[in-house]
Formats: C-alpha cells, sequence, structure tokens
C-alpha cells in the first residue's frame, strides 16, 4: 500500500482537463438553479408593461424600485414581516429542543412500545396535512389558540416533530456509544449525557433541522390562513397571497414580496450551514 | 465541554424567550381586540374587496364607507379582513367547522346557496323584518342569486356583468374601426386579426362565466325555467351553436388556447393592453386594474355581439349575507341595511362594483360615466343557476368543454354529457 | 415539518445531515440495517429504569405530537366514513364505505393517482442522480465549493409558492423559456402551450420538483461521500481501478445507504406533491393533470366534500405508507443505531 507509485497522481495536463471539465459541469449546473432567481430579481425591479414582454427584457429598463416601496407599504408589511420572524424562531426553537430529546430517547434506549410509537411518529410524514386542517381547526378553537401566534407555532412544531426525530435519531444513533459509557462511568445521568454529549456532538444534524424547520415555518400558508383572521397578526405568506388577486395577478409585486420574503431563509441557511460544513469536516461524529 | 453547556443553555434560553414573546404578543392582542371597553359592539365583515394588490375598493371601504356608517351608528364598529379570493371558500368552511365566523360576509353569489344550505349563512327573510321592501329595489337577476329552498341567505350587494372590450390598437392593426357587434363581424373580423397575429377573442376558461353570454346570445338557455332540468336546454341546438362559435374560431387559431386552460397563456388583462388580443368579455373592475398597470391604455366598451337571441350576458357580483353564529345580528342587520343605501352603492361604484339598486342607475351612471356600457348590458343579463351544486356544475362544464376544443369530442356530445351530469347536480339539496 | 401548503416538501427537507451510515464504508457486501431493535446488550442503559427515563425525553414532544397530529388523523379518518356535514355540531349521515367505492368508479380520481405515479416517475430518478453527480463533483477540495454548494442549494429554501409561481411565469407561453426555444434557437416551430396539455403540465411540474429536489439529495450525498475513507480510493486505485470501478466499487457501496433513505423521503414526497400543481396548472386543463392531493383539496375545499376527501386522502396515506414499508423491506434501510 505504501511502496507503490501514488496511482491517483496522473499527469498535470490530465488533472487540468478534468479540473476544467469539472468546473464547467458545476458552472452550468448552478447556472440552471440560479437563473431563475436572477429573472424573478430583474422582473422584481420591472413595471408591470415590461413584466412579459417579447424578447424577454433581462436588465430592467427602466428600472425601478417602486414594487418594493409598493409591496413594503402595502398594510403592514413590516408587520407581517415580524409576525413571522416571530413564529419561525420560536417554531424552530421548541422543535429542536422536542424532537431532539424525542430523538435520543428512541435512538439510546429499549421500553416496549418504542416500535409502535416511533412507527406512529412517521406516520406523521406520510399523512397529507391538508386534510388534518378541519380536526385541527376545531381543536384549536377548543384551546383557545385561534387567531393567535401561539396557536400557529405550537401546531407547526407538532408537525415538524417527525421529520426532526427522525433526522436527528439517525444521527445520535450513529454517536459511539463508548463515549456515552465513559461519561457514565464518570457518574453522569441521562440529561447530562444529552445536554453535554448528544446535542454537542450532533451539531450539524441540529444545523440542517434548524434550516429546515425555520424554512417551513416560515413558508407555511394554509394554517395560517385558516386560524389567523386580524390583519395585525397574519404573516408573510398570506400577504403576498393577496397580490394574487381574482382578476389580475402583480408578478412584479408578488416577485418584490417574494425577494423580501427569501431574504430571512437564504441568512439563516447562510449562517447554519457554517456549522454544518464543521461538523463534517470536524469528523467530530465519527467520534 | 463549557462550550457545549453554553449551547444547550442558549436553546433552553431561547424556549423560554419565545414563550414570554408569544405571551407578549397575545396579551398585546387581547387589548386591542377587547371592543366592549366603550360599549361599542365589533362587527367582523370578510372580503374580497383586495383584488390582487389594487387598493381601490379596500380604501374606499375603509377609509371613506366604514367611516361614515360608524360616525352615524358611534356604537357599532366594522372590522373588515380583507381574504385573498381564492382562499375564502376554504377560510369559511373551516371556520364554519370550528363555530368561528365572523358576522358578516361578502360572499360571490355563486356560494350563498350552499352556505344557505349548510345553516352557515342565516336565513335572512325570516330575520329581517323589512327583507321585502329592500329585495324588492334589487335587480331580480342579483336577487335570485340569494334564494334555496324557499328562503333568502342574503341580499345583493354589488352587481357586475361582462361587456365586449376591445383594444382600438389591435383592431386597427387589421384595419377595423368598430368591436365587432354580432356573431357575423366576430367571424369576419377574426381571419383579418389573424392575418395580423391578432387573436380576435379571448377568454380564461369555459365555466358558466365564460360561455353563457354565447349560449343565451345564441338564443340558447341553460335550464329549464325553475332550474331542475338541464337536458334538452344547455344541449338545444341553439345552445350548442353558441358555444360552436367559439370552438370553430379556436380551431382556426382565432382564439389562444387560455381558454382551454393553459395557465401559461398571456392573461386577458395583459394581452388586451399589449395589443395581442383584440376583444375580450370583462366586468367593471378591469377599469381600476389598467388605469393603475397600463395607464396609456384607453380600452373601447361595447355589447357582447349579438346573435339570434340579442347580446346577453351574464350576472355576476357579490352578495352580503350574515352567519348564523354571529352573536350582534341586530348590530349585523343595520350594517346590512346601510348597504343597500345610495351613500353606499354609489361610492363603491365609483371604484367599480355596480349598484344593485335599480332606482340608482341614473345616479349612478351620471357618476361614473365609464360604468354606461355595463349598466346597459346589466338591464338583460341573466344569472346563471343558483343552486348549492354551482361550483360542481362549472366543473363538469368546463371539463367536457375542453376535451371538445381539444378536439375530442364534438360541441353537441360535449354539451349532451354536461347536461346529463348537471340534471341531478341541479336538485341534489347539498 | 408536516406544514400544510409545503407538505410535500417534508421529505425534500429532510435529513440532510443524516449520517449514512459513514461509519461502515462495507465495500461490496450487502449492508445489514436492521430496524429499530433496541439498543442491545452494548447499550448500557437498557436495564433498570430506562423505560422512565426514555420517557422523560420522549413524553413532551410525543404528546404534543398525539394530541395535535394523531387525533385530527383519527378524525379525518372517521370523517371518511361520513357525507360530513361540515358545520359545527350539525349532523352527519354514516354512509360506511360509499366514498371508497366512489373513488373507485370516479375515472378523475384514477388520472390523479396514475399522474401522481407518473410525477414520482419522473423526479425521483433524477434527483437521485444528479444529486449524486454534483455531490461527487463538490467532494473535493477545490477552491469555491462552499460558494457552488450554496447556488445548488438555493433552490431547496426557497418557499414553494415562490418557486411554482415563477415556473408558472418561465413557462408561460410568452415566457423565457419559449423564448429560448422558440425566437433564438428555433428549436420549435412556434411557441409550446406548456400548461396547455397533460404531458407538458407533468413535464413542467416535474421539472420544477427536479430542480428544486437537486440540492436536497446532493447534501445528503455530500455527508455520505465525505464517510468514505481516502484510503480505501487510493487502494482501489492501486488496484488498477479505473475511475467506473472505483465509483462501483468504493463510492456505490458507501452512498448505498444514503440513496436508500433518498429514495424513500423522495417516494412519499412524490406522492405527496400539492403546491407546485395546484399553483403551476391547477389540476387543468379539465383535471388532465390532477394530482391525489390537488384533488382532494378539490373535493374537500371547493365542493366541501369533505368525506370524500378524506377518502382520497386517506387511500393516499395507505398507499405511501405501503410503498415505504415495502422498500424499506426490499433496502433494509432504517439506518441502525449506535451498534
Amino acid at each position: 500500500m505504501t511502496t507503490a507509485v501514488h496511482p491517483l497522481r496522473r499527469p498535470r495536463a490530465r488533472i487540468r482537463a478534468a479540473s476544467a471539465a469539472r468546473y464547467a459541469a458545476l458552472i452550468a449546473g448552478s447556472a440552471v438553479m440560479v437563473l431563475p432567481f436572477l429573472y424573478m430579481l430583474s422582473t422584481s425591479f420591472k413595471s408591470q408593461t415590461y413584466v412579459l414582454s417579447i424578447p424577454p427584457q433581462f436588465v430592467p429598463h427602466p428600472a425601478t424600485t417602486a414594487n418594493y416601496s409598493a409591496a413594503w407599504a402595502s398594510d403592514d408589511f413590516a408587520r407581517y414581516f415580524v409576525n413571522s420572524l416571530v413564529v419561525a424562531i420560536c417554531t424552530t426553537t421548541l422543535s429542536l429542543l422536542l424532537s431532539s430529546m424525542m430523538a435520543y430517547g428512541f435512538a439510546r434506549f429499549r421500553f416496549r412500545g418504542r416500535e409502535l410509537l416511533y412507527r406512529l411518529l412517521l406516520l406523521g410524514l406520510m399523512i397529507p396535512a391538508m386534510m388534518l386542517i378541519i380536526p385541527q381547526f376545531v381543536l384549536a378553537k377548543y384551546l383557545g389558540l385561534i387567531d393567535s401566534l401561539t396557536g400557529l407555532v405550537v401546531f407547526y412544531v407538532a408537525g415538524s416533530l417527525p421529520l426532526n426525530t427522525f433526522l436527528l435519531r439517525g444521527f445520535f444513533a450513529a454517536i459511539p456509544v463508548e463515549l456515552e459509557q465513559a461519561m457514565r462511568v464518570d457518574g453522569a445521568g441521562a440529561w447530562s449525557r444529552y445536554r453535554r454529549l448528544i446535542l454537542p456532538l450532533a451539531k450539524p444534524a441540529l444545523a440542517t433541522a434548524t434550516i429546515f424547520t425555520f424554512l417551513a415555518s416560515w413558508d407555511e400558508f394554509a394554517w395560517s390562513l385558516t386560524i389567523i383572521t386580524t390583519p395585525s397578526k397574519q404573516t408573510l405568506p398570506l400577504a403576498i397571497s393577496l397580490f394574487q388577486g381574482q382578476n389580475s395577478t402583480l408578478w412584479n409585486l408578488v416577485f418584490a414580496a417574494s425577494v423580501i420574503a427569501v431574504l430571512p431563509v437564504i441568512a439563516v441557511f447562510l449562517i447554519f450551514q457554517r456549522y454544518f460544513v464543521q461538523g463534517l469536516t470536524s469528523g467530530a461524529v465519527k467520534g | 465541554m463549557r462550550r457545549h453547556r453554553n449551547g444547550a443553555l442558549a436553546l433552553g434560553t431561547a424556549a423560554a424567550v419565545c414563550t414570554a414573546l408569544l405571551a407578549g404578543c397575545s396579551s398585546n392582542a387581547r387589548s386591542t381586540g377587547s371592543s366592549a371597553a366603550d360599549g361599542a359592539t365589533t362587527l367582523t365583515f370578510w372580503g374580497t374587496y383586495g383584488n390582487g394588490g389594487n387598493k381601490v375598493q379596500t380604501d374606499a371601504l375603509n377609509k371613506t364607507i366604514i367611516p361614515a356608517f360608524e360616525k352615524a351608528h358611534p356604537n357599532i364598529k366594522i372590522s373588515y379582513i380583507d381574504i385573498p379570493y381564492d382562499s375564502l371558500l376554504q377560510k369559511l368552511t373551516t371556520s364554519a367547522a370550528g363555530g368561528k365566523l365572523p358576522d358578516l360576509v361578502r360572499a360571490d353569489l355563486g356560494w350563498v346557496p350552499k352556505m344557505g344550505a349548510l345553516g352557515v349563512f342565516a336565513p335572512l327573510d325570516q330575520k329581517m323584518s323589512d327583507f321585502q321592501s329592500l329585495a324588492g329595489k334589487t335587480y331580480p337577476g342579483s336577487l335570485a342569486t340569494n334564494k334555496f329552498g324557499g328562503h333568502y341567505y342574503g341580499l345583493p350587494l354589488d352587481a357586475n356583468t361582462r361587456v365586449q372590450i376591445s383594444s382600438p390598437a389591435a383592431l386597427k392593426k387589421a384595419g377595423l374601426t368598430t368591436p365587432p357587434a354580432t356573431f357575423n363581424e366576430l367571424k369576419a373580423a377574426a381571419s383579418k386579426l389573424k392575418a395580423a397575429k391578432v387573436s380576435v377573442f379571448a377568454d380564461s376558461g369555459l365555466q358558466g362565466w365564460n360561455v353563457y353570454p354565447w349560449i343565451w346570445s345564441a338564443g340558447g338557455s341553460v335550464t329549464n325555467a325553475d332550474q331542475t332540468k338541464a337536458t334538452g336546454y344547455l344541449n338545444s341546438p341553439a345552445s350548442v351553436a353558441g358555444v360552436q362559435l367559439l370552438a370553430d374560431l379556436y380551431k382556426s387559431g382565432a382564439i389562444p388556447s387560455l381558454i382551454a386552460g393553459d395557465k401559461g397563456a398571456t392573461q386577458t388583462s395583459d394581452g388586451l393592453p399589449k395589443g395581442t388580443y383584440a376583444n375580450i368579455l370583462d366586468g367593471p373592475w378591469m377599469i381600476g386594474i389598467w388605469s393603475g398597470q397600463y395607464p396609456g391604455f384607453k380600452p373601447r366598451y361595447s355589447p357582447v355581439p349579438a346573435g339570434p337571441g340579442g347580446s346577453v350576458s351574464v350576472v355576476g357580483g357579490e352578495d352580503i349575507a350574515m352567519t348564523s353564529a354571529s352573536q350582534h345580528q341586530d348590530a349585523a342587520e343595520t350594517f346590512i341595511r346601510f348597504t343597500q343605501t345610495a351613500d353606499f352603492q354609489l361610492a363603491m361604484a365609483k371604484t367599480g362594483q355596480m349598484s344593485v339598486v335599480t332606482s340608482l342607475a341614473g345616479q349612478e351612471a351620471a357618476a361614473s360615466p365609464e360604468l354606461k356600457p355595463f349598466i346597459k348590458q346589466l338591464g338583460t343579463a341573466r344569472a346563471r343557476p343558483s343552486v348549492p351544486q354551482a361550483p360542481q356544475i362549472d366543473t363538469v362544464l368546463q371539463n367536457e368543454l375542453t376535451s371538445a376544443f381539444q378536439g375530442k369530442q364534438s360541441v353537441q356530445q360535449a354539451l349532451d354529457k354536461a347536461a346529463g351530469e348537471i340534471d341531478p347536480l341541479l336538485t341534489a339539496t347539498h | 415539518m408536516t406544514t400544510h401548503l409545503d407538505s410535500e416538501a417534508a421529505p425534500h427537507t429532510g435529513a440532510a445531515g443524516h449520517p449514512p451510515a459513514k461509519d461502515r464504508p462495507a465495500i461490496g457486501g450487502r449492508l445489514r440495517i436492521r430496524p429499530p431493535q433496541g439498543g442491545r446488550r452494548r447499550n448500557s442503559a437498557t436495564q433498570g429504569g430506562a423505560a422512565r427515563t426514555a420517557l422523560t425525553f420522549i413524553a413532551p414532544g410525543f404528546l404534543l405530537f398525539a394530541a395535535l397530529i394523531i387525533y385530527p388523523m383519527v378524525k379525518a379518518f372517521q370523517m371518511s366514513f361520513y357525507d360530513w356535514n361540515v358545520v359545527a355540531g350539525a349532523a352527519s349521515d354514516f354512509t360506511g364505505f360509499h366514498n371508497y367505492v366512489k373513488a373507485y368508479h370516479d375515472p378523475v380520481f384514477w388520472r390523479a393517482a396514475a399522474n401522481s405515479a407518473v410525477y414520482m416517475a419522473l423526479t425521483v430518478p433524477p434527483q437521485v442522480v444528479l444529486g449524486l453527480l454534483v455531490a461527487m463533483l463538490l467532494n473535493n477540495k477545490a477552491p469555491g465549493r462552499a460558494l457552488f454548494r450554496v447556488l445548488f442549494y438555493l433552490p431547496v429554501v426557497t418557499s414553494w409558492v415562490v418557486v411554482s409561481l415563477l415556473f408558472q411565469y418561465l413557462f408561460a407561453d410568452s415566457g423565457l423559456v419559449n423564448w429560448m426555444l422558440h425566437d433564438v434557437t428555433h428549436l420549435t416551430a412556434k411557441p409550446t402551450p406548456w400548461l396547455a396539455g397533460r404531458w407538458t403540465g407533468m413535464a413542467v411540474v416535474s421539472a420544477l420538483g427536479v430542480w428544486k429536489g437537486v440540492g436536497w439529495s446532493m447534501m445528503i450525498f455530500l455527508a455520505a461521500l465525505q464517510g468514505v475513507p481516502k484510503e480505501l480510493m487510493e487502494s482501489a486505485a492501486m488496484d488498477g481501478a479505473g475511475p467506473w470501478r472505483r465509483f462501483r466499487a468504493v463510492t456505490l457501496p458507501a452512498v448505498r445507504p444514503a440513496a436508500v433513505f433518498v429514495t424513500v423521503m423522495l417516494v412519499i414526497g412524490g406522492f405527496n406533491v400539492f403546491t407546485s400543481v395546484l399553483l403551476v396548472t391547477g389540476g387543468g386543463p379539465a383535471d388532465s393533470t390532477q394530482v391525489l392531493l390537488t384533488y382532494m383539496y378539490q373535493q374537500a375545499f371547493k365542493n366541501l366534500d369533505f368525506g370524500y376527501g378524506s377518502a382520497i386522502a386517506v387511500l393516499l396515506t395507505l398507499l405511501v405508507f405501503v410503498l415505504s414499508m415495502i422498500q424499506l423491506r426490499v433496502f433494509r434501510d432504517e439506518p441502525e443505531e449506535a451498534a
């Protein structure tokens, strides 16, 4: 294994060619991924007259920021933004707390009925959520959660638990038991192991779960539409949907509002993907 | 390890902060939501005046009409909530399931029989002592949409109808100066416009709202007089001829695929001002939409092209209904009465929501001359069948006719099948 | 993330950081992965008060889940046996299996089921293959790697509503795609009315699904590839294995568990496609592009036939459940705990 000439060492020219091909493929691929966004961005700076013109306008001319001011000024956009932010942050925090606890319970303990409980939880991944809306609404009313941000958070958290638990359980299970045993010898209880060993080691998984829980609660529309009535408690997706009228859709306004709405999600992704990458590259998970 | 513990601690702290934050939000809401403090009743009123970011109507309501009402009735406050049009039915339904309804609803007239049948809307003719006198002042076509099973579950709130709207610039490309006034002129214009790459006509679907004007203008009908049978009416030779006119134009390429459910086709609201479509049928709201989006566009309004049956359009609009669950029915009735007054009707007419009160037509036309063609068309316009299963009827019609337009069956076959499927829907009670 | 409008996002939003058995590269060998049977003797926390401790961890979350998800699920199941009157307190007629019989005789239901299957077939394989390909291209320390990762991931973090509107706009008759195909490259004689037909419509919706999902599977494969020890690659190369052999002998076995996980989640997600179809084609023209969830939505919230809508939802859940169980059985996917 050690004596032979390094087999991966190829002539420089070939490496360069391979590397060029690799970059060409990556650039082509990411262009396909990103172009629609750029087009959306560009449209959000156009006035309606130029929105569907042939040939399409790539660089808005004349460019206008009127759509942004119109979207922002419409009703209480800033308020909706804050509402969405509060809901998304609270949902993410609570969901991560509860699902990481569940995941730890499912990954590290053996007890009767565990299999059944876990399968029930997975069933939550499969049921179409739209169908739960009516029974959930009746329930929310009974619990006094109608027309409140709390009502959004509580149901979002419940809905996000199956996937997060599924994801985290797999990750926790891959953490070598020996590490825990060592802590046990030192007299650390289950809670302390969960907090001081499992959570820190599972940072990449927690980061992933954070990204997705934030995204899902930030974007959620149907439940928010159903239980929120007071305008001052509406969330961003509701506000954006109001730009799609019965008789016409203002694409430039829709896209301007969407660009505003997409920014926090990208920010959350950029922040947390750092932890994600760190976790992967540090090899912490392998122990 | 210290660092790690901090992480867990942060999670816990964040959870605590969240609870506090939400608690703060909800207590804040409680103080704004209460209305009993100053002895006034707050009525919640759901509607879809928003119209896709076009604020003309919501502004008129919130800044002029409601303040005027509240001034006249200091003990009643109106809280108007705008709901996306596509979502109002879902929101109403879920809210009905939870018994958490608003006091007043501005409902598309197609939904009222259904909501009445379900018991969501209260029978106004039983609740309001002066119902008959109010009802008698409105257009019969609009009033009829509120009736189900011998009772009225709402009053007409606004009316509208479709007239032919044309783009002078597009017509000019084919050397035309006037919009087609008859079926034959429409056919003649089609070939000329096609050479100029302009569609003679465009529409966005094949539901009743879209095709009934052609059926009626051709001298056909949709159902018998008491709305219990479609077979023999919807598929009568005259009815078929009206739809056939469109199908033939579609096949020759003079009508774009938008009519056959192509959601990628240019919308009529964009195609007309851009001059790719020469004529469309649409309602008075377009005036407001275009003045905002295409300020330079000067459309021309004329009656629906006439056929053997004359120029007959379809009645649209909204009704106002009170929910059975409302805790403030007296106050709600007061507001409903107010919606029938000249103050309300004429103020909304300025935003494109035409009055339902017949006696106001003159004043309305004088105040908003752009509405004249619509008021005139409304005089002969007819209502769609008003039954609880109205949404299903539209689905049947649209699906059968779309397949006819796609060439999978003839228009006659499509309407035969549609009529057969619609018959039981007309008599179903819910 | 069983959110409502975005319900199909759930699988897409899955376990990007899921550790697909990176601790067992197991060349060539069939991975032996068991369903969670318990920690076995090696797990020190299995005896004594383990159950009680476990419950203190599980109970808070599970009780919430049971109350807010399972209970409504049971209610929805119950609704499917009634001619359900939605109004609070109103009586509903018990109709037994009537709603299920109705589905059996309903051609639109079958078409919707077929369309869901078509969507799944058109979106799952490309997402798996392209996801793996991109992950392999990015699995080195080349400069710009982080940037590319973000770019490929951008569609994943964007809302379904926004990207659906965007695709409808791009594939509009006078949209960007037709402009490229017709006006620029003259590949098509006239603009294609993408959303006017069943198959072109499904193709657009599927393209959207793939476009939005590739970044997700890429992320999972990337995590899996990071677990492939360098030495294995090198020793395989020393044995004279070319790139293709190395891929088959080393890479593929290493990412197999990840591929299984991705496939299972994407199949679930494929059958739960909703928002994109609703917004891009609306199920039309003439119900030709309805999928199971949009049809359920139409029955429940447009026609207010909740019994029938629930029956469709129950059938869909059953189908997805059975499919998932079969896949897990065939692939023996369940990533095993610690052991």
